[in-house]
């Protein structure tokens, strides 16, 4: 019995868990939510509900499928203005060439948050504070939320200009200035330059964040909309992020086109 | 981490700034790195031919060194329908090449070797390096070549065949990290257990552990290689290995071994050494310094790949002299 | 600083001597130093991304017809944090731009000289105080 209760332990220890359960803080007393995180469903194949379908092509099998799962937004459809939602269809029908994640491109927000890779939150704290940066695996994409009061963005950017705040436990992050390059996933559920996203993350548990983020965009959607879910922290002794550079597997698409037809013509790209 | 983490919490390990020292200090102890810093400079990597033997400058001819500088990299000297004129665009509203030498005055960024020059690459280094370029220069002996920077021509048949810079890979500037054309700037966050290090150009983000696990296995090759990094005392060291065969800085390979020392020794100032142990590819390794100061300025998203219209347009640049060549043919 | 629009894209030469590196891509790959070409237009936008970032100008040809001209220029970071942004060069501003036309023959030129149709010309350069951060 006291055996097994200390290999117990041992193993709660093993696995980072602090006693009691309690949310880990920083220095400066907020929620420390340092650490590697990922979201665990499908919302970057569709935000909405969806079932498992074939990908286009039928030499990948069930590799290159697409898989289901039930929607993350809040109230079922998200609710396009009727020419967005013409747009959203020809989007869809077109998905396997128009998709920006097809060629590397950074996938904006929320969208980084929910791509099937790990990212890494790195919250200064003291003197380094007023700094958060979500270093995504995919792409190398970053963001950097300043929890001060940065100014004006100067022009629009793929992961916008992120300004952040504390409510009570809750991290709460005001996102604008984007342009209107990125999708939401890879159904074609898009926006205009005019998104304005917000975001909030809440810890509900040592190890897990309640992520809920409100997307409003007038010239897209006929009002605010919302979606939310859990990320999970990796808490697999030191996680680390890898390199996901994937410009190299996205050249072929941008410039094949581009490419000499010589007889000893270069197939793949490198 | 988790310890550290409790102890945090707890605040037991909280150290009130030492009144003789004013660097800022986590709770954990360490100076924090945490903040946008640049390492504009216009010192040299290595130390000029008419410098040799002469390692730090005077005040004095600092301020000469700095004038001559202004005077010869002065935009308007050009000459129309050249080259030259359409390779170097812009003048220095667009560039931030610097104005100043190094604030501790040394005539080069290399150290070590005490002549202040990158030690010469090893006979195999060289001659793999020499087999690449006379394979270049036979490939342009047909068109459907493009100068790359540095005015060489290179081939174009496809993205793969030109440098890592144009297709927004890397910009020989984040491992180590040296100054380049412009945005010199990079963005440091110090966390227990992790430092990440946003490198403006291009974009590319160093993720650092400190959690005392080892590399990666020898198997897996990265561009930016895989970095771990300890404390010594008041500096920070990232240790990087496991660089693929196409990161290459001043010729390393592979192999590389990069060593970094980021010391914070006043509020102002981080001094960065870095080391170059290849021996596959430099005949003895060899360490640069350079300060990097504070900036007051924020770090913009250089989103470089997604912008890339340069390669489309050099591509079909090449195309299009191809079809000149043949059409040019035809009419023989 | 806000120096207003009379920013010039001043896109001259310049002698690299012991400069680390270059531009982003080597501009002469590109363009065509034989072929050198002055536009006159107005602005309809300006791109203000990297790698390069790109004015757009409607030229009025001599048959009375109108050319989109895309010309390039460099990474707007350093602006921003001298205190440009976007609204900085705005659409409907006249300019002249000496430059150098694109190898393939597509309608785009090389930024050498953008000088705004005032004759108001800002040079900022390093040796310009005003330009210091």
């Amino acid at each position: 019995m006291v055996i097994r209760s200390g290999s117990a332990l041992l193993a709660l220890i093993a696995l980072c868990i602090p006693a009691f359960g309690q949310v880990q803080r920083t220095a400066d007393g907020k929620p420390d939510f340092n650490g590697v995180w990922q979201a665990l469903n499908s919302a970057n194949w569709d935000l909405q509900s969806h079932a498992a379908e074939a990908g286009p092509f039928s030499a990948l099998g069930a590799i290159g499928a697409v898989a289901p799962g039930e929607g993350v937004v809040e109230a079922g459809a998200i609710p396009y203005l009727p020419a967005a939602a013409r747009q959203k269809q020809v989007n869809f029908e077109k998905r396997w060439t128009d998709d920006p994640e097809l060629r590397c491109f950074m996938p904006g927000v929320p969208r980084a948050n929910y791509m099937p890779y790990p990212f890494r939150i790195a919250q200064g704290s003291g003197p380094g504070k007023n700094t958060i940066m979500i270093v995504y695996e995919y792409a190398d994409a970053v963001r950097t939320i300043r929890m001060g009061n940065p100014g004006k963005s100067p022009a629009d950017s793929w992961m916008g200009w992120s300004v952040g705040h504390w409510d009570g436990d809750t991290l709460v992050v005001d996102v604008t200035s984007f342009n209107d390059q990125t999708w939401f996933d890879r159904a074609g559920d898009f926006h205009s330059d005019a998104l304005h996203v917000v975001e909030r993350y809440t810890p509900r548990s040592p190890d897990t964040i309640l992520y809920e983020a409100t997307i409003e965009d007038p010239k897209v959607f006929s009002r605010p909309w919302k979606i939310a879910m859990p990320l999970y922290r990796h808490v697999e002794a030191n996680a680390h992020l890898m390199e996901f550079q994937c410009i190299p597997f996205a050249e072929d698409i941008l410039y094949g086109h581009l490419r000499r037809q010589a007889a000893n013509g270069k197939g793949d790209s490198r | 981490m988790t310890f550290t983490g409790i102890v945090a919490a707890i605040g037991l390990a909280a150290i009130p700034a030492l009144a003789q020292n004013a660097i800022p200090r986590t709770a954990a102890g360490h100076p924090d790195l945490s903040g946008v810093w640049t390492n504009v400079t216009i010192t040299p990597l290595e130390r000029p031919r008419n410098l040799a033997g002469k390692e730090f400058f005077t005040p004095e001819e600092a301020v000469e060194y700095e004038k001559h500088s202004r005077e010869t990299r002065n935009k308007d000297i050009r000459e129309r329908g050249t080259v030259a004129d359409v390779a170097n665009a812009y003048n220095d509203f667009w560039w931030d090449s610097g104005t100043k030498v190094v604030k501790t005055l040394r005539t080069s960024i290399v150290v070590d070797p005490p002549d202040g020059r990158v030690p010469a690459l090893t006979p195999e280094r060289r001659q793999q390096l020499q087999a690449i370029a006379d394979a270049k220069r036979k490939r342009c002996a047909q068109p459907g070549c493009e100068v790359e920077n540095g005015g060489i021509p290179g081939p174009a048949d496809g993205p793969e065949d030109r440098p890592l810079m144009e297709r927004c890979l890397s910009f020989n500037n984040a491992t180590p990290m040296l100054p380049t054309a412009y945005n010199n700037d990079y963005e440091i966050i110090e966390t227990p257990g992790f430092v990440a290090i946003d490198v403006e150009m291009v974009h590319q983000v160093r993720r650092i552990p400190i959690d005392g696990s080892p590399h990666l296995p020898a198997s897996v090759r990265q561009w930016m290689g895989d970095s771990r990094g300890h404390w010594e005392g008041d500096t920070l060291v990232i240790d990087t290995t496991n660089f693929n065969d196409k990161a290459s800085y001043r010729g390393s390979d592979r192999n590389l071994h990069l060593i970094e020392r980021l010391t914070r020794t006043d509020p102002g100032t981080i001094i960065y050494r870095f080391t170059m142990d290849d021996p596959t590819a430099f005949t003895k390794p060899w360490t640069g310094e350079i300060p990097m100061v504070k900036s007051e300025g924020l770090l913009y998203e250089y989103a470089c790949h997604e912008g890339n219209r340069g390669m489309t347009g050099i591509l079909s640049s090449a195309r299009a002299d191809e079809k000149r060549a043949k059409a040019g043919k035809n009419q023989e | 600083m806000r120096t207003a629009i009379a920013v010039v894209v001043s896109c001259i030469g310049m002698l690299l001597a012991v400069a680390p590196a270059s531009a982003h891509h080597a501009f002469a790959a590109e363009f065509d130093s034989k072929k050198p070409v002055k536009l006159r237009g107005t602005v309809t936008k300006m791109e203000w991304i990297n790698p390069h970032s790109w004015i757009h100008i409607d030229v009025k040809n001599a048959d009375g017809t109108v050319t989109n001209w895309m010309i390039e220029c460099g990474s707007p970071n350093t602006l921003f944090r001298r205190g440009l942004t976007k609204d900085s060069l705005p659409a409907g501003t006249e300019v002249l731009v000496d430059g150098y036309l694109a190898k393939d023959g597509g309608n785009r030129a090389n930024g050498r000289d953008v000088t705004l149709a005032d004759g108001h010309k800002l040079f900022l350069g390093s040796s310009n105080p005003d330009a210091e951060k």
